[in-house]
């Protein structure tokens, strides 16, 4: 990956994605890792419905510093901010640095989703939007994100039955661009 | 909130890193993390007198010797220079970046926005040139 910068502060893209029949656009920042930035994307977490934290099997520094961006997500955004953990080049088993049952067990410790997936391959990284999606969404449905809190990070769109806009805060610990 | 040309900061958040950027000058040295923090939440103020400061304070970053993040500023300048409607500008920091990382597609995108905008003002002035020269006729 000669070609693959890093981010420079944030980067945005949407996606309509349907989730229970309903269309719903998923608004994604993806925030720089770097110290420098540290203090621009901490801006974006507030009014993020959810947050995807990515480290790199490989490299577990990257594992060790999850504690820290943890920390940050959940106290910069609210407390039914879905977050998932994803380790990312699970195409690279081979240079495996952090084991699978390991990160199960942080995932579950700290009440986050979990799963391993591959920007290279895109294993599993379109199932991480979704799964982040639908759980935003559930959280809609059983009432445990209120809608008209200020900054709950989802839109209801009246004009268009059916639409609804959820941020999602995606905070990769880089190395994982798809580029 | 949908791009980077048209999303704003809080102002909290703006005056938070105000503050430091002001207790460092007072003290003396304002380091480039401090003047890059508040330039950065300056260019994505909403109002074009925060922005155009903002732009200043990243061009007399970048004119420092030895500043190890020069992408990064030409970066937020371009964003700002787009903010302030100064598209040529922008597009030119955006050309230069792209010859030193044609396939960043950050960059691609934000010279493809600051095209189109740029582009649609051109278009609005070519228009209205056209109806004062029927108008004269």
């Amino acid at each position: 990956m000669a070609d693959c910068p890093h981010t420079i502060g944030v980067e945005f893209g949407t996606r309509i994605i349907e989730v229970a029949g309903q269309k719903i656009k998923l608004q994604i920042w993806d925030t720089a890792g770097q110290e420098r930035f540290r203090a621009v994307t901490r801006s974006y977490y507030r009014g993020a419905a959810g947050a995807l934290m990515v480290y790199d099997i490989t490299r577990r520094s990257t594992y060790n510093h999850l504690s820290s961006w943890l920390t940050d997500a959940r106290n910069l955004t609210n407390p039914n901010t879905v977050i998932f953990l994803i380790g990312n080049k699970a195409d690279l088993d081979a240079q495996r640095d952090v084991t699978y049952e390991e990160a199960k067990q942080f995932a579950e410790e700290n009440g986050l989703m979990f799963v391993e997936a591959s920007a290279k391959t895109g294993e599993n990284v379109e199932e991480a939007f979704l799964e982040t999606a639908k759980k935003i969404y559930q959280n809609i449905q059983d009432g445990s994100l209120d809608l008209n809190a200020a900054e709950s990070g989802v839109q209801h769109k009246p004009t268009q039955p059916g639409r609804t806009n959820l941020n999602s805060d995606s905070q990769p610990n880089r190395d994982n661009c798809s580029c | 909130m949908e791009d980077v040309l048209s999303e704003v900061c809080s102002s909290e958040d703006l005056k938070v890193f105000e503050k430091k950027y002001n207790d460092e000058l007072v003290k003396g040295l304002v380091s480039s993390t401090t003047q890059f923090e508040y330039a950065c939440f300056l260019v994505r103020s909403r109002y074009p007198a925060d922005i155009q400061r903002g732009v200043v304070l990243l061009e007399e970053l970048y004119k420092r010797p030895e500043e190890i993040g020069k992408r990064d500023y030409v970066f937020y300048l371009a964003i700002g220079n787009a903010r302030l409607k100064e598209y040529q500008t922008a597009l030119n920091y955006l050309k230069g970046l792209l010859r030193v990382e044609p396939g960043n597609r950050q960059v691609q995108e934000l010279e493809t926005g600051a095209a189109i905008a740029g582009g649609a003002i051109l278009g609005v002035g070519a228009l209205i040139g056209l109806g004062m020269a029927l108008a004269k006729k």
